[in-house]
């Protein structure tokens, strides 16, 4: 369980101005729960991410996870990052186990175990190649192996797939939803907090969307939707609410309601 | 902009950067403590020797210096590092400009340029001291070797790196070809250059002084040399120091005066160059 | 015309102006015929270089292999001239190879320890900056005084002026590892000791590749200068005692041999600095 206590967190800019990046946020997400956070640029929801993960220390409140105070990163708690966080250095392989390295694991193990991982997100055949010979989509999901082989029961992605193009970041979903379902059956939990402003992201991924602007959260509701999702899952009409919601949130409102009470006043 | 002025104020302000050079003194004051004033003379004491032997220095007219002050000296040598790069920079930059672009040239010039690069150019300094003698023209002509390589090679990586594109634009719009070098090749290889002249510059006081040690009538490296024969380890320190000051100066001014020719370039890439 | 064609070309341009100096040398052998003493020509063509210049260097062996030297009593040959070469080689590389190594391990060392923070960063950037800009040739006959002429010297001289470099080039380049990087390991779970052995030192390696050639040209400029100014061995003693006499001759035979010994040092390097930081992205 992940438990914010009045979480706030305040930066100084380079010109001296205090920015309010989060601002008394109280949010408990129970395991094994897919929760997307969605809100314009510099709402806080990044913040947030890396509060939990240990990157940042709050300003005030407390940051909890399985009933322990966060007091820097640790392996339970790994992170996908929006930039690309694979290590240059290593061949594909080696960064899949670097986590179990770091943990100890023995040799032949860890090996096995990255490869596994690998095959799981599809690259096994350039297991032994560079990063710099990957592609963008591939890196990602050399990342999301790297995170899933050390076995972190909390997963943090920062707008992972926010650079990619629309057919990769669709391959990508599908690698993380079965990543993740394969994961929980197995250990029961595995929660996962993904930020994103992708409106059809986040409803194609979210078991519940916790909604930022300047700092507070503003809305936190469930989407029940059945899974798997398809396309065709976000024209049910509890989909289309919920899209509508989040456009609202978001500061579109406009494109889309008009829309449709123009065509109804018609 | 004035947020970068201010920025720049603040480092130059930051006490923890100006505790370092203070630690350094501390540490060298400390060190002197533990060893004898013949081996390692404390801070203040090569201070006072500079300000002592700097107008006047009567012990090194003993030794036969024509010039006996660490002022007289100095200038000496600042006479010819500054000779010597003003002739180095003219010949490299000319050089590795037209070898930039025409093939042949390059072709021809490029193995010895880039040969000469590796090889310690201190090699050459007893051939100049047999050809030139223990005048002013050896140190020089070795100044000026070491300089034109340098700047040769940055100018012709400066003029291989700039986009064709822009020369290209440039012609387009109607400017003659001696028009595009003045308003397209030499503005975009001006940074490079000026980082490789830095480069040089730094170099050319060390092989200035090296070349007056191993032979010369004059100057600070004269003065270490004759100092070195008498194990005067103060007075070596107050050349030093003062040799030291005004290459610290010079390269102060050299980025300066990058900031002021080539004001569009960023900091960070004259620190990676 | 193609790339591969084009450094194709530029080889055999390169190997004909090499062959070219060879040849104008040769030729001004030829016209310019003043000699410095009888037998010891100004100009030596190249078949005075790899006879009597070549022969001469038995004047600088020390002994050894059952040939006595000449300071007793020894005739010049061509295996004491050999001899000769290589031991006097072996002790400017060996000052050169035990300097660098020494100075580019403390310099580097130091450098990560002052980089454990941002705070002991900041303090040492202007010390840094000033021995760093201090200019090193000049610097010789302190150490001298210091360390004395011998082995330990010009060591420390030597290794004095690469850690300068080193430890400069690694405060900047720890300086500018990406942030994300760091995050990531610790999000694996990597402490700080694992950090730095498999995030910082491999991250900084690329930009360190320019400080290891530069510290190299810095080697081999300092174990020239320390060998000029006071040695009883060494290619830069032989260069010096030769121009005592103007024996260019012999000057002129032992800078050749110094530019292959410099050229396949750098070339060495090169491929290995590119070996280790294969895995970056080519630098453009």
């Amino acid at each position: 369980m992940i438990a914010l206590d009045h979480v706030s967190r305040r930066f100084r800019r380079a010109d001296g101005q205090i920015v309010q990046a989060l601002d008394d946020v109280s949010v408990t997400i129970a395991p094994g729960e897919f929760v997307c956070l969605v809100g314009p640029s510099g709402c806080g929801k990044s913040t947030l991410l890396q509060l939990v993960a240990g990157l940042l220390e709050p300003s005030g409140g407390s940051v909890n996870v399985a009933g322990q105070v966060v007091r820097g990163p640790a392996p339970e708690r790994g992170m996908v990052f929006q930039r690309d966080s694979v290590f240059p250095w290593l061949r594909v392989i080696d960064n899949v186990q670097y986590g179990p390295r770091c943990r100890g694991m023995k040799r032949a193990a860890r090996l096995a175990l990255a490869q596994q991982y690998l095959e799981r997100v599809g690259l096994a055949h350039v297991a032994r190649a560079w990063p710099r010979e990957l592609s963008g989509g591939m890196l990602k999901r050399v990342a999301v192996a790297m995170v899933f082989a050390n076995g972190a029961e909390v997963l943090l992605l920062d707008e992972p797939f926010g650079a990619l193009d629309y057919v990769t970041r669709h391959q990508l979903h599908d690698v993380l939803l079965d990543l993740w379902e394969e994961s929980r059956a197995r250990t029961g939990r595995r929660t996962v907090l993904f930020v994103t402003h992708d409106v059809d992201e986040c409803l194609v991924l979210a078991d519940r969307i916790l909604v930022f602007r300047a700092g507070r959260l503003v809305d936190d509701f469930p989407v029940a939707a059945p899974r798997p999702r398809t396309a065709d899952s976000l024209l049910l009409a509890d989909m289309v609410a919920h899209r509508h919601r989040l456009l609202a949130h978001l500061g579109l409102e406009r494109a889309a309601p008009r829309a449709i009470a123009g065509a109804a006043a018609q | 902009m004035r947020r970068g002025a201010a920025g720049r104020f603040a480092a130059a302000v930051d006490p923890l950067r100006l505790a370092g050079p203070v630690l350094l003194a501390a540490a060298w004051w400390a060190m002197a403590r533990a060893l004898p004033p013949s081996l390692l003379p404390p801070p203040l004491a090569v201070l006072r020797r500079v300000a002592a032997d700097f107008l006047a220095a009567p012990e090194l007219t003993y030794y036969g210096l024509d010039n006996a002050s660490l002022l007289g000296s100095l200038l000496y040598t600042v006479q010819n590092v500054v000779l010597a790069v003003a002739l180095g920079t003219a010949l490299g930059v000319v050089g590795g400009l037209l070898a930039a672009r025409i093939a042949l040239l390059r072709a021809v010039i490029d193995p010895m340029m880039l040969t000469a690069g590796t090889i310690p150019i201190l090699i050459a300094a007893p051939f100049l001291l047999i050809w030139f003698g223990v005048g002013r023209g050896s140190a020089v002509a070795l100044v000026v070797f070491n300089v034109a390589v340098v700047l040769y090679l940055f100018a012709r990586r400066a003029a291989a790196n700039l986009d064709p594109i822009h020369e290209a634009a440039a012609r387009m719009l109607g400017a003659t070809p001696a028009g595009a070098v003045r308003d397209v090749l030499l503005p975009g290889t001006v940074p490079e250059i000026l980082g490789g002249l830095r480069i040089a510059l730094a170099g050319a006081w060390g092989l200035e002084a090296i070349a007056e040690l191993l032979g010369a009538q004059q100057g600070i490296g004269k003065v270490i040399e004759v100092l070195a024969g008498a194990t005067d380890v103060e007075g070596i320190m107050a050349a030093l120091l003062l040799l030291g000051a005004v290459a610290v100066v010079a390269d102060a001014l050299a980025a300066a005066a990058i900031r002021r020719l080539a004001p569009w370039t960023t900091p960070a890439r004259l620190a990676a160059a | 015309m193609t790339a591969r064609r084009t450094a194709a070309r530029d080889r055999w341009v390169t190997l004909g102006v090499f062959m070219a100096l060879a040849a104008a040398w040769q030729a001004l052998s030829l016209v310019f015929t003043a000699e410095a003493q009888p037998g010891e020509p100004m100009v030596p063509g190249w078949q005075v270089l790899f006879s009597r210049t070549l022969l001469s260097m038995s004047d600088y062996f020390q002994g050894g292999f059952g040939i006595r030297p000449i300071s007793e009593g020894g005739v010049r040959s061509y295996p004491a001239a050999v001899l000769s070469l290589l031991g006097n080689s072996a002790d400017t590389l060996l000052r050169l190879a035990v300097g660098w190594l020494a100075g580019a391990l403390a310099g580097t060392l130091l450098g990560l320890a002052v980089s454990w923070s941002a705070w002991s960063r900041r303090l040492v950037e202007l010390p840094a900056q000033f021995l760093r800009t201090l200019p090193l040739l000049a610097m010789v006959p302190l150490f001298q005084l210091w360390f004395g002429s011998y082995f330990i010297g010009k060591v420390a001289f030597v290794a004095y002026g690469v850690g300068v470099l080193f430890f400069a080039g690694v405060v900047n380049a720890v300086g500018n590892v990406p942030q994300i990087h760091i995050d990531n390991a610790r999000t694996l779970g990597a402490g700080q000791w694992r950090l730095y052995g498999s995030v910082v030192l491999p991250a900084i390696l690329p930009e360190l590749r320019a400080t290891m050639l530069l510290s190299l040209g810095a080697a081999w400029a300092a174990v020239l200068g320390a060998e000029y100014l006071g040695a009883q061995s060494g290619l830069g003693y032989i260069i010096v005692f030769a121009q005592q006499f103007a024996f260019l001759d012999r000057m002129f035979l032992v800078a050749l041999l110094i530019v292959v010994y410099t050229s396949l040092s750098f070339w060495a390097f090169d491929r290995l600095s590119a070996w280790a930081t294969r895995w970056a992205p080519a630098a453009g």
